[in-house]
Formats: C-alpha cells, structure tokens, sequence
C-alpha cells in the first residue's frame, strides 16, 4: 500500500477507551500474523504469552476486537468474510460468524467495533450478489451481531466508502469514518454528519484520507493524518502542502481537523497517548510526536522499515509499532528511543493488520 | 502532458478531461474502498517524485497491497481471486523470493 496524495491528502486511524482500570492490570498487545495466528504480547515484557491458532483464517488474520475484561476477542479474517469469536484465556475459538452466503458475497473490510457493555458487535459490510454473469452490488450496511452467540441481530444501510466504525464510550452511537464522518445512533440510524472531504474548502484543497487501522481503544479518541494544500499558497511552496491530524472524541463526540506541519514525509496511521490526548503519535518510515493543541511536531526519529501501525502503553510512556512486517517494537513516549522488540514466531507478517492493546488482570 | 500518453482507460479519460477543462469530474483514489473503485497509478516512485516515502524495504509492502486489493495488478490479490499466493511466504523478509506471478484462467 503506499500514499500518493495529489493535492489533496491521506492518513489512517485509531480510536480509543481508556477504561478505569484496576491498578493490577496489565497491558497485553493484541497482534494478527499471517496467516492464521492471533498473538498475544505482555507489553511490559516485550515478551509473548500466547499464540492462538484460527481456523481458515488466511490469508490475514485482519482486525482484532477485544472486550473489556481482556477475556474474547472478535477477529476479522478469511479475506474478511468470517469473524472468529475466540477465548483469550483458554487460547480457542469459540465461534465464528459466516458473513457471506451461497448468493451474497460480503466483505467486513475494515470497520468493526464492540459496543461499551460487550453485547453487540457492529460491522461495516459491503456485499455483493453474485450472479450468473454478473457481480451485483449491494447497498453497504451496518451489521449488528449479537456479542454471545453470534447471530445477526439487524443491520442498516449506511453509505458507501466508509472505513472504520466505533462506539461512542457512552454507547449510544456509533463513528462511521468515510467522505465524512458519520454518526448513527445505536440502531445504525443516521442522526449526523460533518465534513471530512469537504472541511474548509475556502482555505484548503480537499483533505486525502486513509483509515484502515482501529487503534483507538486505549485513548478514546479516533486519530488519523490527512494531506491537504492551502489554497493561497504557491505551488512550487513546499510550506503549502500540510499534514494535518483528524481527531474524533468517542466521549466528548467533538472532532477536530488540525494541521500539524508541512507535508515532507508520510504517516499511514497515528493514535492519541490515554493520557493526554493532544499528545498524538505517526508512524510510517518514521515515527513522529505532536502537540495537537499547539498544532505542531515535538521529536521525529526515523524507523528500520516501514510500520502502518502504532499504539499507546496505558501509562502513556510507550508507544509500539507493528504491521507490514514481523516485529512489533516498543519506542520511548518523550524520546521516541527504541525500547524493545518481538518477533513474530516464524517470521510471520503482521500485514496491514491493526495491532491492538488490551488489559488484563493477571 | 504532452509528452505523457495514457497507458489506459482511465489515464485516457483524464487526458480528455482536462484538455476540457473537466478534470475534476475524473476522480482518483480519495478513501480505500477496495478493489472495485480503488484508483492509484503506481507504486515505483512516491508523491515526491523520489522513493523515500515508498514502504521500506520493498517487501514490507508486499501483503499490505495484497491483503486489502490495493495493487491488484501489481501483486496478486489475496482477498478475493488468489488467497492462497503467499502461503509458502509468511515470512516476507525471507520468503518473497517465493511468491510467484499469477495469471487469469481462461473464460473460455
């Protein structure tokens, strides 16, 4: 995957739930391998506890949803057609929920969220019938599964081009990420919309977004760059081309578009620290900081190799990158010094996985 | 442009509307959307014209096209027609040397 804004913009996401949590609780990294491997990091550690094997989940274990006790989790997989409902304590699938059938074909993508009191699991679907001769498609929509036994509850048509979806911290709505933000209540019925494509189009040439990466669970708060160009600037200006950084509050509900600095490098995902949410993290082939409400950079370090995907520790101290490749590595929150590293057991890619954190006490 | 021709039908339709003046109304990639409307005209060289803000190393790249249909031309698509591409290649630092070129079957 690489970026190619023209003079609009991209970017990527992450949401978050900083829960109150016991003081005993450990943070745990939640990471997808190729290609049908769920595997649990003691982020503290940087060591492996657990790597639980899926069933036809390939070629992508894809995006993890954890519950609140750190005892299931939901995984995307089976090119997106198939959600394993599985037990992190004793290491098994549990269930699995079918989304396509012998007509409809449907695809989960990227978007897929628990709701605040674990009952229900909400997915953004696009299906496809599939005809004789001829691939039809579908309304997409939001499907509502029942959290304990996975069987479909409702769903709802909602637009196209939507990303990722997630529960507002109180639980009565629901983020839909696409040209613009979306709200729904909790059934999937629309009660929002604010301009994401269409944000100050006076001042700013329409803002290129990517978000593909649900990591928003530790901060609450929906983090994702985007490249834009300032209208009055000059073109051969190198200060007209800006990244900015979308932010979503799932417990305020507010959402901001800020501009952070001069486009001369990319990043494919950023996440908001659980303890100061100005504080917000990029990483691609380099790993930056922000003050968000200064609405500048703080430190860059370059990376080894290219990461889509970065997280917050729970203490807001650490920051891990993983995704495109095997390792996940753990970076100093004020220094951005690498910490530590793991390894996925064989080498296996992490892909465009979303490397998620969880808690759990032990 | 006029040292660029379109290699395709959509390069084509571009040329033809800003020539028009139109050109707004051809709309490349703006959000990822998957195979059927995803539009990005290459991965050799970046926004900048160089390649530092291409992935690195190359093969870090590989499944992040793959997986979600990105490069359909490039790498094989994995989420839809060729799951099972990579499947001696879990380690793509490695193994890449083992993924392969596919090719359609034949409709006829």
């Amino acid at each position: 995957m690489t970026i190619r804004p023209t003079t609009t913009a991209v970017a990527a996401l992450a949401l978050g739930l900083s829960a109150a949590l016991p003081a005993a609780a450990k943070d745990y990294l939640m990471v997808p391998a190729r290609p049908d491997k769920l595997v649990i990091v003691d982020a503290a550690a940087m060591a492996i506890d657990k790597v639980i094997q899926l069933e036809d989940a390939g070629p992508l274990p894809q995006t993890p949803v954890v519950n609140r006790d750190g005892t299931r989790a939901y995984v995307m997989m089976n090119m997106l057609e198939s959600i394993a409902i599985v037990d992190l304590v004793e290491g098994k699938t549990i269930g699995r929920i079918e989304m396509s059938g012998t007509e409809e074909r449907v695809k989960g993508m990227f978007g897929m969220d628990l709701s605040p009191d674990g009952q229900t699991l909400v997915v953004y679907q696009s299906p496809v019938k599939m005809l004789a001769d001829e691939f039809q498609v579908q309304p997409t929509r939001l499907a509502f599964y029942d959290a304990g036994t996975g069987a479909l509850k409702s769903t709802a048509e909602v637009p196209r081009q939507i990303t990722l979806v997630a529960w507002s911290k109180d639980g009565s709505k629901i983020y839909g990420m696409g040209r613009k933000m979306y709200v729904f209540d909790a059934t999937g019925k629309q009660i929002e919309e604010k301009p994401i494509h269409g944000w100050e189009v006076e001042t700013y040439a329409q803002p290129d977004v990517l978000d593909v990466w649900s990591q928003f669970e530790q901060s609450g708060v929906i983090a994702t760059p985007y490249y834009t160009a300032r209208l009055d600037g000059a073109p051969d200006d190198p200060e007209t081309y800006r990244t900015g950084i979308l932010t979503q509050d799932l417990d305020s509900g507010e959402m901001l578009m800020r501009d952070v600095e001069a486009t001369d490098i990319f990043y494919f995902s950023t996440a908001a620290s659980p303890t100061d949410k100005n504080r917000v993290f990029g990483a691609y082939n380099f790993l930056s900081s922000f003050d968000m409400e200064a609405g500048k950079p703080l430190k860059r370090v370059p990376l080894p190799h290219s990461y889509y995907s970065v997280n917050v520790s729970s203490d807001g101290r650490t920051v891990y990158l993983g995704g495109a490749m095997s390792d996940v590595s753990a970076y100093d929150a004020e220094t951005l010094e690498k910490t530590g590293e793991v390894q996925m057991p064989g080498g296996a890619s992490i892909s465009l996985a979303s490397v998620r954190m969880f808690q759990r006490q032990d | 442009m006029k040292h660029l021709t379109p290699a395709n039908a959509k390069a084509a339709q571009f040329s033809e509307a800003a020539a028009e003046g139109r050109e707004d109304e051809v709309v490349a990639m703006n959000s990822m959307v998957g195979c059927t409307t995803s539009f990005d005209p290459g991965w050799e060289v970046d926004a900048f014209g160089g390649v530092g803000n291409l992935c690195q190393p190359m093969e870090a790249d590989l499944y992040g096209c793959a997986d979600p249909c990105w490069w359909p031309a490039q790498v094989a698509d994995t989420m839809n027609t060729y799951p099972d591409w990579s499947n001696d290649a879990s380690d793509v630092y490695n193994d890449w040397r083992q993924l392969q070129s596919v090719f359609p079957k034949s409709k006829v």
